[in-house]
C-alpha cells in the first residue's frame, strides 16, 4: 500500500518537468520521422512492400524503437531521479515515515509505467500512419503491439541500470552519457550477437530467439532493479 | 582579446578539474575498437585508409559527434546552472559575448580534441591491421578539419538550447531528435546536402557522385547553407537571448 502511495506522489512530482513532453516525443518523432520517409518515396516504398504493407512499415518503425527506448529510458530515469537532487530532497523524502524500498520501488515502477505509455503510443500511432498512407487493411494490431513491447522487455535491464545510476550520482552527466552512448551503439549491436544485452531489443522482435530474448530482458531487468533496491536501501544519504 | 582569453582560461579550469572532460575518449576508443575489428572484404586484402576511415566514422561521424556536441554544451554550461553560478558570473565585470564566446570555444576545442584522438586512433587500427600503403595525410586531416567545422552549427545551437533550459534532459533530447534521423537522411542525396546533422558524416564519407575520397570533401551547397548559413542564423540568436537574457 505504501508503494501505491509513493507511486502517486513520484506521479505528482514528475508535472511540469518536461517528462511527459517526452514521453509524446518519442513515439510521435519516430511516426514523424517515417511519414517524411514514406512521404518522399511513396511509390517506391509501397512497391517495395507490397505484399505486407503493414510488417514492412513495422520493419522501418522498429529500425528505430531501440535507440529511441534506450534514449527514452536514460532521460526518464534521470529527471524522475533529478527532481530529488535539484530540491536536495533525498533527505527530506527518507526522513518520512516511509520505507526506503517503497521510495526506489515506486521510481522503479514509475519509469517503467511513462516507458509503456510510450510503446502503446507508438503502437497506436504506427496503425494510424498505416491508414493515413492507405494501406487498405485493417490493422494488425497483436503485430504493432508487439513491435513495441518486445523491444521494451529486451530493454528493461537499461531501465533498471539507469535508474540506479540516476539515483545513486548527484551529477547526471555520467548516468546520461552512459544510457545515450547505449543508445547510439544499439543500432550496431545486433552485429556483435545475440549474448551482447544491446542487441536484446531488436532481436525480440526479430529473429529465431524471440521469446528467450524477452526473457533475458525481463530477468536481467529484475536482477539489476532488485540489485538496486538493495543497494539503495543501505546507502548512506550523504548527498545535501 | 584579454577578457575572452581570461574567460577561456577560466573555462578550460571549470573543465578539466571536473571529470566529465573525459567523455572525449568515448567515441575515439569505440570507433579505434571498430577500425580494429572491421572486415576489408573475403580476399584477405590488406585494406586501404578509406575505407578504415569511413568504417570509423559511421557511428562517430553520423551520431556520436553531433551528440557529443550538445553535450559538452550542457557540460559547459552545468557549472552556471547549479547553484546560482550565472548570477555570480555575470556580477563580476566580464561581457557577456566574451563568456559567450568563450563557452563556444571551450566546446569547439573539446571537439577538436576528440577529432584529434579519432586521428591517432585510425592511425593504430591501420597498424592492426597492417595497412601497408603510406597514409593520406592531407586527405584525412581536410576530411577531419571538415568533420569538425560541420559540427559548429550544432554547437551554436546546443548553446543556445542549454543556455535557456538548466536541465540537462530538454536540450539533450532536441538533439538527439535532430541526430537519429540522419541514419535515414544520409541516404537521400537530394535532402542530406542541406541537412546540418548530417553535414559532419558526410564531410567524413563522400558519399555524391564523382566525390572521391581525395576531392573537396563537402559540395559548396552544403558548405553555404547546412553549415555557414545555419551558423549564423544559430549562433546570432544564441548570442542575442544571452545577452538579453535574465538570470
Amino acid at each position: 500500500m505504501m508503494l501505491v502511495r509513493a507511486l502517486w506522489a513520484d506521479l505528482l512530482k514528475i508535472r511540469g518537468k518536461g517528462i511527459w513532453f517526452l514521453i509524446f516525443l518519442g513515439p510521435l518523432g519516430l511516426i514523424a520521422m517515417q511519414s517524411l520517409n514514406y512521404g518522399f518515396r511513396y511509390d517506391y516504398m509501397m512497391r517495395r512492400y507490397a505484399t505486407d504493407p503493414w510488417g514492412g512499415l513495422a520493419e522501418n518503425v522498429m529500425m528505430f524503437v531501440p535507440i529511441a527506448i534506450y534514449l527514452g529510458m536514460t532521460l526518464v530515469c534521470s529527471l524522475i531521479a533529478g527532481v530529488e537532487h535539484q530540491t536536495s530532497a533525498w533527505k527530506q523524502l527518507l526522513a518520512l515515515p516511509i520505507s526506503r524500498k517503497a521510495v526506489y520501488g515506486a521510481k522503479l515502477l514509475l519509469a517503467a509505467a511513462l516507458l509503456a505509455v510510450s510503446c502503446l503510443l507508438l503502437s497506436a500511432a504506427t496503425a494510424v500512419l498505416g491508414l493515413l498512407l492507405g494501406f487498405g487493411t485493417a490493422p494488425p494490431f497483436g503485430m504493432l503491439l508487439r513491435m513495441s513491447f518486445a523491444p521494451y522487455a529486451g530493454a528493461l535491464p537499461v531501465l533498471a541500470l539507469a535508474l540506479w545510476l540516476s539515483v545513486t550520482m548527484r551529477n547526471q552527466s555520467l548516468p546520461v552519457t552512459i544510457g545515450v552512448a547505449a543508445a547510439l551503439i544499439s543500432p550496431f549491436a545486433p552485429q556483435l550477437g545475440e549474448w551482447f544485452p544491446l542487441s536484446w531489443p531488436l532481436f525480440s522482435f526479430a529473429g529465431a530467439l524471440q521469446a528467450a530474448m524477452i526473457a533475458a530482458g525481463i530477468g536481467l531487468g529484475a536482477a539489476i532493479g532488485l540489485l538496486g533496491l538493495a543497494h539503495f536501501h543501505r546507502k548512506d544519504v550523504d548527498e545535501g | 582579446m584579454s577578457r575572452f582569453l581570461q574567460m577561456l582560461a577560466v573555462e578550460r579550469l571549470k573543465l578539466f578539474r571536473s571529470p566529465v572532460w573525459l567523455l572525449i575518449f568515448v567515441s575515439p576508443l569505440l570507433a579505434t575498437a571498430i577500425g580494429m575489428m572491421v572486415n576489408f572484404g573475403t580476399d584477405g586484402s590488406p585494406g586501404d585508409w578509406p575505407t578504415l576511415l569511413a568504417a570509423m566514422s559511421l557511428l562517430h561521424a553520423m551520431l556520436f559527434l553531433p551528440i557529443m556536441a550538445g553535450i559538452f554544451a550542457a557540460v559547459v554550461c552545468r557549472f552556471e546552472h547549479v547553484g546560482g553560478g550565472w548570477k555570480q558570473l555575470l556580477a563580476l565585470p566580464v561581457s557577456r559575448p566574451a563568456v559567450y564566446a568563450a563557452k563556444m570555444t571551450a566546446v569547439l576545442g573539446l571537439l577538436a580534441i576528440c577529432q584529434l584522438l579519432l586521428l591517432a586512433g585510425l592511425w593504430a587500427a591501420g597498424l592492426v591491421q597492417g595497412v601497408t600503403e603510406p597514409f593520406p595525410w592531407a586527405a584525412v586531416l581536410t576530411r577531419l578539419c571538415a568533420s569538425w567545422f560541420a559540427c559548429w552549427p550544432i554547437v551554436a545551437m546546443q548553446l543556445g538550447a542549454s543556455l535557456g533550459w538548466s536541465s540537462f534532459g530538454i536540450p539533450l533530447a532536441l538533439n538527439v531528435s535532430f541526430t537519429v534521423p540522419n541514419m535515414l537522411i544520409v541516404n537521400s542525396a537530394k535532402i542530406a546536402p542541406f541537412y546540418p546533422w548530417a553535414q559532419p558524416l558526410l564531410a567524413m564519407v563522400p558519399t555524391g557522385q564523382g566525390q572521391g575520397f581525395f576531392s573537396s570533401p563537402l559540395p559548396l551547397e552544403s558548405v553555404i547553407f547546412a553549415v555557414a548559413g545555419s551558423f549564423l542564423v544559430f549562433a546570432a540568436a544564441g548570442l542575442i537571448y544571452f545577452i538579453k537574457k535574465e538570470v
